[in-house]
């Protein structure tokens, strides 16, 4: 229920009445009740002061900052009191066996495709072509041996679902294929905006539990970056970023003027980004009915779920299943 | 859970209650905050607001158990939020 806040104009964002309130250009107060934030987004300048982190503390809220092109810079996260050395041990030890460490990476990528496939069979023609070569390509997932041997199976996966776009995006948005860095297009615009708020999400998420977001399975644990949010988010990346940028471009809820180009780099411009933000917030808060808790959940506690099966699987509770929509 | 609370409460106070409320909900008018919070929430709420009231105070709170059961209309100028986007 609690809400995210994205700011996405210039201003000062200050603590007062031991509550939030953000300042805007013009001088105009707006308050915002702490106790239903979960986390604030800062896309424009914004100024703050130790007293407003002592606050988000308090209150255990991270805020994610973004830079001028909407590229994720950092994350300040309070001191976080859920820490278990034990949990910690065990996931290192998953990353030390190689057997172990497989079968998690795998499963990741697994379910990584499975999203994949539902995202071409939702939105695509009857042209079964794409989806069957991604399927004949998944012994080559399964069999993988090492962890880079994997890594190429599932980028040729990837390779076929990103040609399959071209068909899947109505209304005639330009396509050829997935560029970063900056995106040469404005789907792939939307793609990296979303994936950077995805990566966010999930770190916010991992903090409230007691895993180490840098102790990481497919994607080497390397120092300097919560490299187990780039694993976890292989799984929700198709599901939820991929399918809202579909719903976004065949609908017409964002069209080419929604975009700027800069110095090469499509990016969106602020209403765009607003657009997509609002659609992301929506998606997250959505709930399904879960199987196994019987009762409805968001998709933003899904990813919270993913990392409680995580736990357990590392302290030899319950074997990990990555999660794969069933809807 | 949607909730509206209304307060009237001894002048000194006033400001006190209108504090506390707007850590947990949104503002609409004079004495009257609204806004969806969690029952813990509320209850937490309510009990930080107890230490402040006095005797001759008095807070009420209506619930709306399913806020698809909510109708509101406003006559006059609206005051809507914009809660996500700043």
């Amino acid at each position: 229920m609690n809400r995210d806040i994205f700011i996405l104009s210039n201003g000062r964002m200050k603590r007062k009445d031991n509550t939030l309130y953000f300042e805007d250009e013009k001088g105009e107060k707006r308050p915002i009740p702490v106790e239903q934030t979960n986390s604030i987004h800062f896309l424009g300048q914004v100024d703050f002061n130790t007293s407003l982190l002592h606050l988000l503390s308090q209150h255990q809220i991270c805020f994610h900052v973004y830079n001028y092109y909407g590229y994720y810079d950092g994350t300040f996260c309070p001191r976080n009191p859920k820490v278990s050395g034990f949990t910690v041990v065990q996931q290192s030890a998953h990353v030390l066996d190689p057997e172990k460490r497989m079968y998690l990476a795998k499963s990741f990528v697994l379910a990584g495709i499975h999203h994949m496939l539902r995202n071409i069979r939702r939105n695509g023609s009857n042209d079964t072509a794409y989806s069957d070569t991604i399927l004949s390509m998944l012994d080559r997932v399964e069999s993988a041996r090492t962890i880079p041997e994997l890594m190429g199976a599932e980028g040729h996966c990837r390779q076929v679902y990103y040609d399959a776009f071209g068909q899947l995006l109505k209304n005639g948005m330009e396509w050829h294929s997935r560029s970063k860095q900056p995106p040469k297009d404005p789907v792939n615009a939307l793609i990296s905006f979303g994936n950077s708020l995805m990566y966010t999400t999930i770190i916010s998420e991992i903090y409230k539990t007691v895993l180490d977001p840098t102790v990481s399975f497919l994607h080497e644990p390397s120092s300097r970056r919560f490299s187990l949010s780039l694993d976890i988010a292989e799984i929700f990346k198709p599901l939820i970023i991929d399918s809202l940028v579909f719903t976004l471009l065949n609908n017409r809820r964002i069209q080419e003027k929604h975009f700027e180009s800069k110095d090469g780099a499509v990016l969106l411009n602020s209403e765009g980004r607003k657009r997509f933000l609002a659609a992301f917030d929506e998606k997250m808060k959505t709930t399904i009915k879960h199987r196994k808790l019987n009762r409805q959940v968001s998709y933003r506690y899904l990813i919270r779920l993913e990392a409680y099966k995580l736990i357990k699987h590392f302290i030899g509770d319950e074997v990990y299943k990555p999660f794969k929509a069933w809807w | 859970m949607f909730v509206i609370i209304t307060y009237d409460v001894g002048e000194k106070r006033v400001g006190k209650v209108c504090k506390k409320l707007r850590e947990y909900l949104d503002w609409t008018q004079n004495s009257v905050f609204e806004g969806e919070i969690q029952k813990g929430k509320l209850t937490k709420c309510l009990n930080e607001l107890q230490k402040i009231l006095s005797d001759e105070d008095s807070i009420y709170i209506y619930k709306v158990e399913n806020p698809n059961h909510l109708q509101k209309d406003v006559i006059g100028q609206d005051r809507s939020f914009d809660h996500t986007f700043f």
